[in-house]
Formats: structure tokens, C-alpha cells, sequence
């Protein structure tokens, strides 16, 4: 029992219980829906969506499609990590997929206008991101504007302020509302390779973007557990109060936080862009999913950094793997039904976790003390009970 | 109807795991009269009042309204039996207007509609008839807090309650409110309501009050007629208890100033007015300087004002020699140190580990942090472990202990031991002993006399009478926001003490002229 | 002109109806960033109603079936919301994302999936409806009246009355301001604030097929609503939580959408040669600047987005 206990008490564990049930559940409603569209195949799909790249029928062509989803891997890990990061410090970045188009916008305009190469253009797409973040954080330092509403605002904001920059000469390709690919417009703007694309049977998309993001998230981790910075960030995080008492700088820290994911976040587009994964639509109407998608990866990583690394692969895999299934059967989209079922199950995540600690640790909660009556009685009413 | 109370409760006993918070208490209102419910903090008047509220259920003992006896479960219940309640914090909508505070919940419709002309009349009305006066047009966030007392008033009255309770309703009132406030309760009183007034200040019970009821730790004391007790009986009946713990200390070596306060003024969140006004006052090398009052008379704010917490609307610090007025928490913490009133809100990272508590000032140090920006994980961890063992911290797992799960007792432990033994000149306590058992008190008080002996200067906040009898080598008494005296602990006595804090007794000024005394 | 007129006012009823609902559900006190998705949800109730009607369905009953059914699909996916906000206590900002994560991916499932089951070579997430929009339809001179245009004042007013002349709209507003203060005159606040999020199901539902029907006949689910939730979003910020500045802020927001669609075909706009963008950001970058200059004292609910916890005092 006493075991038992101890080993639920443990967040790593409580973590990835919880998230392999919004997993399971958000599988289980996806199969219901297979099931009644046509329960003939359902077993099959939801395997195909399951196994993505495995299902593939030869070695090179699994390989080639698992390059495909690392690649498209590497951009949602920069979101997450953005989210994660700024979420151990207590604020909700809903923010990220501006600071993404940001990071798209000027990267690829660096790359197609300017013909800068990679290196100058990821760090640009960073900056981007980073000052659309900073935006949000002295808005809300300083105004005491929820950055969740700035957030949101930016996200629109950015969208046809790229589409509108990205439409000028030379970036745009006349003949389509897409971008101009980078193999033909500026070749040294893509991100490079470095012998990684062979292993993937030749796939071009495969690029060093993907270890880079497992980097970031590591380093991410790093500074948040190791350095001096990561520990008064988190203070901030868990206890604004306390981390004023010692004498951290809050507002600061709060631009910080909010630059230093916007600059993930831009890298994060970067990644996408820079490859030739794809091109940037400057008709698109919608603010791009990625950034959002990063909120369900880092709540489903247990909102750790290195949780993320594999939350962010489970959900663009079954992302991936829902474009694998017979189309004329089962819509494709049932990939993004499963994966926003387990970001709405995440949310009863932090009541399950809140619960589980607080059964486990009541004794010594100090509950928030709100406008009421028993306030000195109920201090020693708490007090009391610690022995 | 003939019953001569309008509400009693019987014998009421509550307990909390650990503490008998209500042990047989007697409380009986008379019809028309205004009772007054006097205590210190922690003396169990407000779990009392929330049994009568249905709150909390007593294990034993029975209310009764007009000698039939009454189940209370909820606060529902109790505004239909015509319970009425003021709160400490004003339970209003701070865009709504008063008319409209004052009928939510108990709304006249028709069909849905709010028939807000008949409802005005009626608040017009009551308002003429008690001589409360208020805007009803007028919004909660633009009007005086006296004013949005008022409105409260006018909410039980509007729901035609008969019996009142007011929870320390002078606590936020300018001393002319209060006087108005005085008044109001009388006309109440003449029109037949019957008043439960709960308040630690003795001058405003001899004002008004008929009877009194007093408590003490939980106990009932005694309840008699306020014309024929005086004020020192009362403050004896509050406070009165064997004063029967030896500290044990050398005399104080007395030496520089080290902290210098001139002319202190702090803003109140809570209301408009200043919550700390136009404090003086030194503490010196080797002493241990004690503000007594009861809470809520602007000792946090003097103490956030003094560490950096908050700004200062006027005054000026000195600490060593140097004006720290302006300077921020982090500058000021190389000579202070602090210990915190709320060890939740912001004495502790909950969340975090106890070695990373334990190095929550002075993490950025190059003793902790390495250049690069490391956290230097062996340092803080040898340096817990030492602490833990010197200070006797106990945990379950040692320094990774999340603080979270650890004893009240041993968390304070833990912040004590992080502020002494980081460098400093003045040590801030502020109740520093608050909610813990008997033996962590005693090691406590050992630890601050041992800070005296070392040299350094000792600030102490307490509320514990026990406390600021023994520990301390000088007493300054603060109420409302002003120091109204200064004692030397050997030569006062409980009484005395108690009547500075209960604001009957002030003696102003002296804390510029006792300098020399002392 | 007219078409301008036209698209203005039928973006501004849109606009007004979903804000409207973020208005009840705020004031209740839950944020409710969900309303995207709560739009597609009603979109996709009325069109897939439009879609089953048969031909000969008399115009009274396309426009009464459809109006209800967009809302009773919109109230119901509104659940979602009170469920994990109010009674689990979940993360607002997270429910709402991945309530409009949710609605489009659903959407799109559920179309696909009806469309191949009657033709199965049909794979498009799109629903038609030619002839059963015309039943909201009303021309007046060249002006293209709908229906809807007159719903949208008639619950704007409805709004104002509730919100400021009854009892339920003085209580509802209390329980986003202060909820201790209703609790303690016997308000449940629980059930107030499942009120302001059904209502706000309803609304955001029907400014869903609103939204759908005006200007075309067809509806692709892929594309959700293309960001109208969060304009109303804008809308309500703008409006600053108050109906009658809501309307004026929706015909505002209205008209640059509008603009954004039809001003090549107004000689003096095109002339001056801003893109169609620019109207389309303003409407956030108002939003934005307005937010920035009142926050520190906004209008906002105070309590809003602060789960209400009886026990907690």
C-alpha cells in the first residue's frame, strides 16, 4: 500500500498515466466513430492511423514516410516546447502559431527576397518570433493585457500580415498562391541535410531540423531544471508571491518568457518552411494549425520538455497515419478528431492530477484564502491539522 | 415568542482535527440589545459564527431562535430565520449600483421583469428610518467605504432580518465612520433588532455594546453587562491567562542603530485609507524590538514597506547607515532577512524541493550558481543537508522533499534556518511561531535570542501576547496603523498591554522620547 | 454600394449573434474561446437540416427547422464546455482551443463520412444548398434581406432586456463579478454560469448557419469557419461586454470584412489600393490598441475565467 502510494505520488509516473488515458480514451472515441461509419474496416484503420509508416509496404518506402512525419515532427516539437516552456512559467502561449507565422513570414522572405542563406534565415525566423512574443509579454506586464487574449489577436494579426508580405514580387509564385519553392528560388536557404535525407531513402525533407528540435527540447529542459535562469522562471511560475519575496523581477521575466517561445515557436516555422516540406499559402484564410496542435503535444508530454519530444511524434504520426487510410471509406481527419479529443481530455488532466495530489497530500494544503468569513480560525484550523 | 433570547447557542463544541476550536460554548442574544463578542485572534469567534451560519455543524450543542430549536445547514437557512451578517470583507458587486446590491437575490418581478421603483422606495425608506445614508444610484467601485458598509446594512434590512451580526466592521472605517457606524447600531437597536457585534476594541464595546461575551483559545469565559465592567476587567478577560512561559536570556547587549524608520507611510490595499501612518522608530544591534497589536492594525504593510514588498507613500529607511528607501527586495535582502507572515504565499515555492527552498535568496550567489548560469546542484544540496541537521529540519526524503508535504512546523523551520543563516543585520520575524506546537515555539524563541546575542538587530510582528511578554526586549504597540506606545516588558503588565492594543490606553510620541529610556 | 451595404450588415448580424454569446457566457463568468468551434458545430446542424429537408418543404419550415437545429447542435456542443469548465474546473483557455480543434475535425468526419455513404465516390467535406437558402431570403429592391438580419436585432434587444431588466440577467452578471457575493445571497452559481455557456451554445450556434449561409450556397467543413468566432471575439473586447456597444462594434467589424471582400468593385476603394488584408487585420489590431489603453481598468467580468469553487472561501 505504503509502495503503492509512493509510486503515485511520483509526477513522472502520474504524468505519463494520465497521458496514455487521454491516449486510450481519445482512441477508443475515434474507433466508436470508424465503427459507425463502417464497422467492416474500422479494425484496420484505426491500426493503419496507429502504425503510420510501419504500414508501408517496403523497407525504403517506410522509411521514406517515417522521414516524412520526423520532418513535420520538428516544427511541432518547436511549438510544444514554446507552449511547455512558457507554461512552466505560467503563462498559456496560445500565442504560438503568430509567433510561427512570424517566423514563417521573415524566414521565407529572407530567403526568397534577401537570398540569405539557412543559417541567417532560421535566426531571423527566431527573432521574429521572439519580438511578436515580447509583444504579448509587455502587453501584459506592462498593460495587464490576458496573454491569452493578445495572443489570440496576434495569431490574426500575423496571418495576413504574412500573407501580405509574402505575396510581394519574387516571393510569391504567379502562377499559384503558394510561395516560390526554395529549390528553385534561393537552394541555400534550405536547411541542410547532412547525409540524414539517405537514411530516409533519399528523403529531401529529412533534414538536421530534426535533431536540432530534440536539441532545443533538451536544452529547454536544461535551462528550466538546471540553470539559475530556469530556476527563477519556475519560482515565477509556481508562485509569483514567493518569487517577488526573494526578490525576482517579475515583469521581466514575464517579457522573457514570452520572447524566448515566440523565438521557439519561429524556429519552429522555420523548420517547416526551410526544408521544402511545403510552401506558404498566401490565400489561406486560417490561422495554420501547428501552434495549436504544439498546445495538445505539450499537455499530452506531461508538459515536460522531453515529454514532448515523444507527444509531439505520437500526434503527428497519427496525423500521418490518418492519411493513410482507404479515403474512400474513412475520412482522413478522423487523425485530428482523435488528437483534439485527447487536448479536451488533457484538460480534465490537471483536475485528475490536482485531485490525486490533493488526496494524497491534503493534510498539508493551505487552501486559497478568498473573501470569507473563518479567516484567523481557519489558519489554525490548517495549522492544527499538519501534526 | 415570549422567549427573552432571539437566537442562543447551547454548549456549541467544534472541533478540527487537532484542535478543539469551539469547546462548550454559550452564547444567548437578547432581543433588542447589542451583544458584543470579544476575543483574540484564534479565541474561536469566527468558527462560532459560522456554525451559526451552517458553515460548519457543531458536534454538539443546539441553536435556538426564540427558544425553539433550529437546524442551520446552510447560509440559506440561516438568512430564513432572519440571520444577517456584515462581513470583515464586504460581500458586494463592484459594478453594480447600491439598489441593485442590495436586492440581488431576494429580486421583486413581474414576469421576470425587475420592478426596481417599488424596490427603491423600500431602500429609501429604510434608509431614512436608521439614518443610513446612501446614493442607490451610485456604483460599489465609486463610493466611500463607509458607504458600501451601509449598503451591507441595508441588505440584511431589506430582507427584513432581525437579528445582526457584524463581523469587526470598524477595521476599515475612518474614526469618523466608526462614530457614524456607532450611531447607525444604536438606531437599529432602538428599532428592536438585535445586534451580535464581534470586535477586539474596547473603547467601541464600552460605546455601544449592553453585554459582552468573551472567549479565549476556544473557551468561554464569561459574558457580562459592559455599564458595570470596566475596561480592565474586560482586557483581563481576553487576554488574562497565567503568563507562565520563561524565556530564558541574558540581558541585552545593546549597540549601534541599525535600522532607522522616519515618518512611515504605507497605502492599504484593502481600503483608502493609509494603512500605516507616520511610523517611527529604531531598532538596534543586540535588541529585540517587538510590534504588538492585534491584526490587522498595518503590521504587514509596515513590514512590506520595510522589506520592499510594497512602495512607501511617504517616510524614509535607513538600514546600516544607508537609505534603503527606494532600494528593491533583492538589494535590501544582502542586509535583511525575512520571515514572512504567510509562509505559503511567499515564504515558500511549495512546488519546489526543500534544498531549493532552502537557497531561495541567495540561489543567484556564486556559492550556488556557477558563471555559466549552473545551478551548482552538490552545493545546494550539501548546503541543505547542513541546514536540515543544524536546524533540525525534518522531512520525508531529505532535501528532495517537495515542501509541499512537509509539517507546518518543519516548513517554518526550514525558512528560519534559511534566513539566519544567510548574511544580514536585521532580522524581520514576523509571527514567526504562528500555528506551530509548543516545542518548535521554544526552539523558535531560542533562535531569535541567539540572533540578539550574535549581534544582530531583531524586528518581531507577533500577536501572541505570550510572546510579546517574554521575547522581546521593548514593545511598540501599533493600532490602526500607528504606534500608540512603547513598553518595556519588564515593567508592564498584560492589562496594560492589552489596552494599548484594544486602542483604549495611547501614549503618542513615545517612541521618539523612549529612545533615551530604553 | 448596396452589395457592400449588403455584406456589411449580414457580417455585422454574425458577428453581433456569436459576440452576444461570448457576452452571456463571460458574464457568467467562463471564458468562452470555444465559440469557433461552437459556430461550425451550428453551421453543421443547419446545413446538414437544409441538406435532409425535402425538396418540396415549405419555406416557414426550412427557415423554423433550420434555425433550431443550428442551435440545439450549438447548445449541445456548448456542454463540452460547461462540463470541464464549471463542474471539473478545467483549464478554460485549453477546453476552448480544443473545443474549435475539435468541431472542424468532427465536422469534417461527419460530412465526409454522410456524403460517401449516399454517394460513395463523393469525398468532399461539402454540403450543398441552393435552394434552401433561398427560403432565408427576401429581396427588397436590389438589397438581398435575410431573415437572419432581423433574428440578430430581435436577440440583440432580447439581450440588452435580459442582461439589464431582469432578474437573471442581475444574477447572471454577479456571478461573473463577484461569485462569493452571489453564493452568499443564495445564487447557485454553478447553475448561472451553465446558463451563460447554454446560451452562449445557442447564439454562437445560430451565428454559425448565419455565417454559412450569407453570401453562399455551399459550405466546406474543412475550412471551419475561417476565424469568424474569434472575430466576434474581437467583437465582444471592442464591445466591451455591453449589447448595445457589441451591435455598434459588430457593424464596425462588419464592414471592414465586408470591405475585405467587395472593395475591387467599388471604383474609390479599389483605387486606393490596400489590400484586402488590411481590412481584414484592423478589426484585431483595434481590438488590440483598445485593449492595451483599458485593460487596467477593463469592463471585463471580474471573475471571469476563475473557476467557482463553493469550497474554497
Amino acid at each position: 500500500m505504503k509502495q503503492n502510494k509512493s509510486l503515485l505520488k511520483n509526477p513522472s509516473f502520474q504524468a505519463i498515466l494520465t497521458s496514455l488515458v487521454c491516449i486510450i480514451l481519445g482512441l477508443l472515441i475515434g474507433f466508436i466513430v470508424l465503427l459507425i461509419i463502417n464497422p467492416a474496416g474500422a479494425g484496420e484503420a484505426i491500426t493503419t492511423i496507429l502504425l503510420n509508416f510501419l504500414t508501408r509496404a517496403s523497407g525504403p518506402a517506410k522509411m521514406k514516410a517515417l522521414g516524412n512525419t520526423l520532418a513535420k515532427t520538428a516544427p511541432l516539437l518547436m511549438c510544444a516546447l514554446s507552449i511547455c516552456f512558457c507554461y512552466k512559467v505560467g503563462l498559456f502561449n496560445i500565442g504560438a502559431p503568430g509567433q510561427y507565422e512570424a517566423g514563417a513570414c521573415i524566414g521565407l522572405y529572407a530567403a526568397l527576397a534577401w537570398h540569405c542563406n539557412w543559417v541567417v534565415c532560421l535566426l531571423l525566423a527566431a527573432i521574429a518570433g521572439a519580438v511578436v512574443g515580447a509583444i504579448s509579454g509587455a502587453l501584459k506586464a506592462y498593460r495587464n493585457v490576458n496573454e491569452v487574449i493578445s495572443g489570440i489577436m496576434m495569431n490574426w494579426i500575423m496571418l495576413y500580415l504574412t500573407n501580405m508580405v509574402l505575396t510581394s514580387k519574387s516571393v510569391k509564385d504567379p502562377t499559384s498562391p503558394y510561395t516560390v519553392k526554395l529549390s528553385a528560388g534561393n537552394p541555400k536557404a534550405l536547411i541542410p541535410s547532412a547525409g540524414l535525407s539517405s537514411i530516409f531513402a533519399n528523403n529531401r525533407t529529412v533534414t538536421i531540423a530534426i535533431p536540432l528540435a530534440i536539441l532545443f527540447a533538451i536544452l529547454i529542459w536544461v535551462i528550466l531544471s538546471k540553470t539559475k535562469f530556469g530556476y527563477e522562471l519556475r519560482a515565477t511560475g509556481f508562485n509569483k508571491e514567493a518569487a517577488k519575496y526573494a526578490g525576482m523581477k517579475e515583469k521581466q521575466n514575464i517579457i522573457i518568457t514570452l520572447a524566448i517561445g515566440g523565438a521557439l515557436a519561429g524556429i519552429g516555422a522555420a523548420f517547416l518552411f526551410l526544408t521544402g516540406y511545403q510552401e506558404w499559402s498566401t490565400t489561406q484564410t486560417s490561422v495554420p494549425g501547428m501552434g495549436f496542435n504544439g498546445i495538445a503535444a505539450t499537455f499530452l508530454g506531461g508538459l515536460h520538455p522531453i515529454g514532448t519530444i515523444f507527444a509531439s511524434f505520437f500526434i503527428q504520426s497519427i496525423t500521418d497515419g490518418g492519411a493513410l487510410i482507404n479515403k474512400s471509406v474513412y475520412p482522413s481527419q478522423i487523425s485530428d478528431l482523435i488528437s483534439s479529443i485527447i487536448i479536451y481530455l488533457c484538460g480534465f488532466v490537471l483536475f485528475f492530477k490536482f485531485a490525486l495530489n490533493n488526496w494524497i497530500g491534503k493534510k498539508d494544503k493551505g487552501g486559497p484564502n478568498v473573501n470569507d468569513v473563518p479567516v484567523t480560525d481557519d489558519a489554525a484550523k490548517t495549522e492544527g491539522g499538519d501534526k | 415568542m415570549d422567549a427573552p433570547y432571539a437566537i442562543e447557542m447551547v454548549n456549541i463544541t467544534k472541533r478540527f482535527p487537532g484542535i478543539i476550536a469551539n469547546d462548550n460554548i454559550t452564547l444567548q442574544l437578547k432581543r433588542g440589545e447589542i451583544h458584543a463578542l470579544l476575543g483574540e485572534n484564534g479565541a474561536g469567534k469566527s468558527t462560532l459564527m459560522s456554525v451559526l451560519f451552517g458553515l460548519y455543524q457543531a458536534e454538539e450543542g443546539v441553536i435556538k431562535k426564540d427558544g425553539k430549536e433550529v437546524k442551520i445547514n446552510d447560509p440559506n437557512d440561516a438568512n430564513d430565520l432572519g440571520i444577517g451578517m456584515v462581513h470583515q470583507h464586504f460581500k458586494l458587486v463592484q459594478c453594480f449600483t447600491v439598489l441593485e446590491n442590495i436586492i440581488l437575490g431576494v429580486e421583486t418581478t413581474k414576469g421576470g421583469v425587475l420592478q426596481m421603483d417599488e424596490a427603491r422606495k423600500k431602500v429609501m425608506d429604510l434608509s431614512e428610518k436608521y439614518g443610513l445614508q446612501v446614493d442607490p444610484d451610485a456604483k460599489i467601485e465609486d463610493i466611500t467605504v463607509g458607504m458600501q458598509q451601509r449598503t451591507e446594512i441595508l441588505k440584511m434590512l431589506y430582507r427584513d432580518n432581525e437579528i445582526l451580526i457584524f463581523d469587526e466592521p470598524t477595521a476599515v472605517l475612518t474614526p469618523q465612520e466608526i462614530d457614524e457606524l456607532m450611531q447607525i447600531m444604536k438606531n437599529l437597536r432602538a428599532e428592536g433588532k438585535s445586534i451580535l457585534f464581534i470586535t477586539h476594541k474596547l473603547n467601541e464595546i464600552k460605546a455601544v455594546a449592553d453585554r459582552v461575551t468573551v472567549l479565549r483559545r476556544g473557551k468561554y469565559i464569561g459574558t457580562v453587562d459592559v455599564a458595570s465592567t470596566s475596561k480592565e476587567e474586560m482586557s483581563r478577560m481576553m487576554v488574562g491567562r497565567d503568563v507562565n512561559m520563561v524565556v530564558e536570556k541574558e540581558p541585552a547587549k545593546i549597540g549601534d542603530t541599525i535600522l532607522k524608520v522616519e515618518n512611515m507611510t504605507v497605502a492599504s490595499k484593502v481600503h483608502a485609507n493609509n494603512a500605516v501612518k507616520n511610523v517611527s522608530f529604531e531598532v538596534h544591534e543586540g535588541e529585540i524590538v517587538c510590534i504588538a497589536g492585534i491584526d490587522g492594525n498595518g503590521q504587514t504593510e509596515l513590514v512590506y514597506g520595510l522589506t520592499g514588498m510594497e512602495p512607501l507613500v511617504d517616510g524614509k529607511i535607513t538600514l546600516c547607515g544607508e537609505d534603503i528607501t527606494k532600494a528593491s527586495i533583492r538589494q535590501r535582502s544582502k542586509l535583511l532577512s525575512h520571515i514572512p507572515e504567510d509562509r505559503h504565499k511567499h515564504g515558500l515555492v511549495l512546488d519546489y524541493p526543500l534544498e531549493y527552498n532552502m537557497v531561495l535568496q541567495r540561489y543567484y550567489q556564486s556559492e550556488f550558481t556557477s558563471k555559466a548560469g549552473f545551478l551548482k546542484r552538490p552545493a545546494i544540496r550539501a548546503y541543505s543537508e547542513r541546514l536540515e541537521k543544524e536546524h533540525d529540519v525534518r522531512s520525508g526524503q531529505g532535501p528532495v522533499t517537495i515542501a509541499r508535504a512537509m509539517s507546518g512546523g518543519n516548513q517554518q523551520k526550514a525558512i528560519i534556518a534559511r534566513e539566519i543563516d544567510k548574511d544580514h543585520k536585521l532580522l524581520v520575524a514576523v509571527q514567526p511561531t504562528r500555528g506551530l506546537d509548543v516545542g518548535a515555539i521554544e526552539g523558535v524563541h531560542r533562535n531569535l535570542i541567539k540572533e540578539r546575542d550574535n549581534g544582530r538587530a531583531v524586528l518581531l510582528i507577533s500577536l501572541e501576547l505570550e510572546e510579546v511578554m517574554n521575547v522581546p526586549d521593548r514593545i511598540l504597540v501599533m493600532y490602526e496603523g500607528e504606534i500608540v506606545g512603547e513598553l518595556d516588558p519588564k515593567k508592564t503588565t498584560v492589562e496594560e498591554l492589552g489596552l494599548y492594543m484594544a486602542g483604549a490606553k495611547r501614549n503618542v510620541g513615545v517612541a521618539a522620547e523612549g529612545k533615551e529610556e530604553s | 454600394m448596396l452589395l457592400l451595404l449588403q455584406y456589411t450588415i449580414i457580417f455585422a448580424s454574425v458577428l453581433c449573434l456569436v459576440a452576444l454569446g461570448g457576452c452571456y457566457s463571460e458574464h457568467s463568468g467562463v471564458i468562452n474561446l470555444g465559440l469557433e468551434g461552437i459556430m461550425v458545430m451550428g453551421a453543421l446542424g443547419g446545413a446538414v437540416t437544409m441538406f435532409f429537408l425535402p425538396a418540396g418543404t415549405s419555406k416557414f419550415v426550412i427557415v423554423l427547422a433550420t434555425t433550431l437545429f443550428a442551435i440545439l447542435v450549438g447548445m449541445l456542443y456548448s456542454c463540452l464546455l460547461g462540463v470541464a469548465c464549471i463542474n471539473f474546473k478545467a483549464d478554460q483557455t485549453l477546453i476552448g482551443t480544443a473545443m474549435n480543434l475539435l468541431a472542424t475535425a468532427a465536422a469534417t468526419v461527419f460530412v465526409r463520412a454522410m456524403n460517401s455513404s449516399i454517394n460513395p465516390d463523393n469525398v468532399s467535406s461539402s454540403i450543398q444548398y441552393i435552394q434552401e437558402k433561398k427560403a432565408f431570403l427576401k429581396y427588397i429592391g436590389g438589397f438581398e434581406f435575410s431573415w437572419f438580419m432581423l433574428m440578430a436585432v430581435v436577440l440583440l434587444v432580447v439581450a440588452w432586456f435580459l442582461l439589464y431588466k431582469t432578474k437573471f440577467g442581475l444574477r447572471l452578471m454577479a456571478c461573473g463579478e463577484n461569485p462569493q457575493a452571489a453564493d452568499s445571497v443564495g445564487i447557485n452559481v454553478y447553475k448561472m454560469r451553465w446558463a451563460g455557456v447554454l446560451i452562449s451554445g445557442f447564439l454562437g450556434g445560430l451565428g454559425g448557419i448565419v455565417y454559412i449561409t450569407a453570401g453562399v450556397s455551399e459550405w466546406k467543413f474543412e475550412m471551419g469557419v475561417a476565424g469568424f468566432g474569434f472575430l466576434a471575439l474581437a467583437v465582444m473586447i471592442f464591445g466591451q461586454w455591453k449589447p448595445t456597444n457589441i451591435a455598434l462594434a459588430a457593424l464596425l467589424f462588419g464592414l471592414f470584412r465586408a470591405l475585405s471582400n467587395v472593395y475591387t468593385g467599388i471604383p474609390f476603394l479599389a483605387n486606393m489600393n490596400i489590400p484586402s488584408t488590411v481590412y481584414n487585420m484592423l478589426p484585431y489590431i483595434i481590438s488590440l490598441i483598445v485593449l492595451a489603453f483599458t485593460s487596467k481598468n477593463s469592463r471585463a467580468p471580474k471573475a471571469e475565467g476563475i473557476p467557482y469553487d463553493k469550497g474554497a472561501r
